[in-house]
């Protein structure tokens, strides 16, 4: 077995090793690389920057607990945000599975640091069945899809639901999600009702986005962990994503220079058998 | 009967929704009609949910009875469903551990358990991705070379030390793959897919209204 072939064979555990140091090192040892803002991401933070301060804004929690590395970070970024200019805030989930609870806890504790009071300042509806009969039912009443909040409380004794009705009460709709919802947000609400909104997807969803913002349907756009700690820059405050930057640098130097090893490995291969042959 | 009733449903539905776009939903009576349907959407989407609970729990407890090839991992998946799901179904007003409220047996499951699992689960793609690509992500065509290029540029271009790196070559080059790559190849292309998947989900759902497409009565 030539040297080629052993590199273009390598075990796989060799691999995930690798992985797991270019995760672990910078955890222990942070580099803090100056991360530079994206359009999308600029434009974002001016579009809620531009809110009049005490707007109604609606955040949806449209995450698994899966991604919360890369999505939790921007439902943060975007509640420091709206905190910090007194927005009310409304919060709904189109996942069953660990939306609302995310929502729960993470609003909770950010309201907290902001001394923010449940339903004044805001609310978590928490989450109902069929994400597109919601989105299209919260236009006529959000009562009649959620007359209750997350915790079983009816909207009308929420006193920041009374001046709440359907869209045409809402300024804004910040998406967090990592699904497919993010089009329905934008295909139903901001199409059919005109709501402004911008959204905050993973990285994989995020090249999909694109086509959104480039037609004016979205006012910005958080692709994945990157666009996160770009956000948290222009907030000025460094927080997770910023922090995952570093393994986030590691592993993707990392593929690359597996990719071009095993390129390598396959034409030197291929160039030796050729040799044989001749 | 069994085969015209949910026809007719569709068609029914199907065409007072489609007509009801046309229409306030406030102050038309059609506009209320749809209103109405979209809730009874949500309590059929929910007690779809709840049949699901039953199936797992049917399709579990029988591989348990009979003994079945790995009946542990059953056994506990039914545990923890219902461990999951009876505390969550209880009345605070009984006892602050139960409910979904922050402190609930629920809400310490879910955090402690169920979270960091689904996190892990996840995480561990990183690793199957990065072997994945040192064995099959090879220049073996112009196509494939053009994608593997592609893809290192663009994975640079995600990454403080990658845009550092780039910015070697040129200040503005992590702006000219924005521009010209995600906003410009990028765009274009999933353009053309979300019009396509748009026609396509039109003519599936004008089949479904006209009872042309029957596949979700199980049959063809």
């Amino acid at each position: 077995m030539t040297v080629w072939e052993r590199i273009a064979a390598m075990d796989r555990r060799w691999i995930y090793l690798m992985c797991g140091i270019a995760v672990l090192v910078p955890f222990i040892i942070p580099v803090s690389l100056p991360v530079y803002t994206t359009p999308e991401v600029q434009q974002l933070y001016d579009a809620v920057n531009s809110l009049p301060d005490s707007s109604i804004v609606m955040l949806t929690y449209d995450y698994y607990p899966s991604t919360v590395a890369e999505t939790e970070p921007m439902s943060r970024a975007a509640l420091h945000h709206l905190f910090s200019k007194n927005c009310k805030v409304v919060t709904l989930s189109n996942i069953p599975l660990g939306g609302p609870t995310i929502a729960e806890r993470v609003t909770r504790e950010l309201a907290a640091e902001y001394g923010k009071v449940y339903g004044v300042d805001y609310v978590n509806l928490g989450y109902k069945a069929n994400y597109v009969a919601v989105m299209k039912g919260l236009g006529t009443a959000i009562s009649g899809i959620f007359p209750t909040d997350n915790t079983g409380t009816p909207l009308t004794q929420l006193p920041l639901m009374q001046s709440v009705r359907n869209y045409e009460d809402i300024a804004f709709i910040f998406v967090v999600a990592d699904n497919a919802t993010a089009d329905y947000w934008v295909s139903i609400v901001n199409a059919q009702y005109g709501v402004p909104m911008c959204c905050g997807a993973t990285a994989v969803m995020a090249p999909k986005l694109y086509a959104f913002v480039g037609s004016g349907q979205l006012q910005g756009l958080l692709g994945g962990m990157k666009g996160a700690a770009e956000y948290e820059q222009l907030l000025g405050r460094k927080d997770r994503a910023v922090r995952g930057m570093d393994a986030q640098s590691l592993i993707h130097l990392l593929i690359i220079v597996l990719v071009a090893i095993g390129n390598l490995g396959y034409f030197m291969g291929r160039r030796a058998k050729r040799g044989e042959r001749a | 009967m069994r085969r015209t009733a949910p026809v007719i449903t569709a068609f029914v539905t199907g065409v007072v929704v489609t007509i009801s776009f046309f229409f306030n939903e406030q102050t038309t009576f059609i506009g209320q009609i749809q209103s109405g349907i979209l809730i009874w959407v949500t309590i059929i989407f929910g007690m779809s949910l709840a049949l699901g609970m039953v199936s797992i729990t049917r399709v579990n407890f029988n591989k348990v009875k009979r003994r079945q090839e790995g009946w542990p991992y059953s056994l506990l998946v039914i545990i923890s469903v219902f461990v999951m799901a009876i505390p969550s179904a209880l009345p605070v007003s009984w006892s602050p551990l139960f409910g979904r409220n922050e402190g609930s047996i629920y809400y310490w499951l879910w955090t402690r358990i169920s979270e960091p699992m689904m996190a892990t689960m996840f995480a561990m793609l990183a690793f199957y991705i990065a072997s994945a690509a040192y064995r099959a992500f090879r220049a073996r065509s112009t196509e494939s070379t053009l994608l593997l290029l592609t893809a290192v540029v663009v994975m640079l271009s995600r990454i403080p030390m990658g845009e550092w790196f780039l910015r070697l070559f040129h200040p503005s080059l992590p702006d000219w793959i924005n521009i010209y790559i995600m906003n410009g190849f990028n765009l274009s292309v999933q353009r053309g897919i979300i019009i396509g998947a748009a026609l396509g989900a039109a003519s599936m759902s004008l089949r479904i209204i006209l009872g042309i497409e029957r596949t979700y009565m199980g049959k063809g």
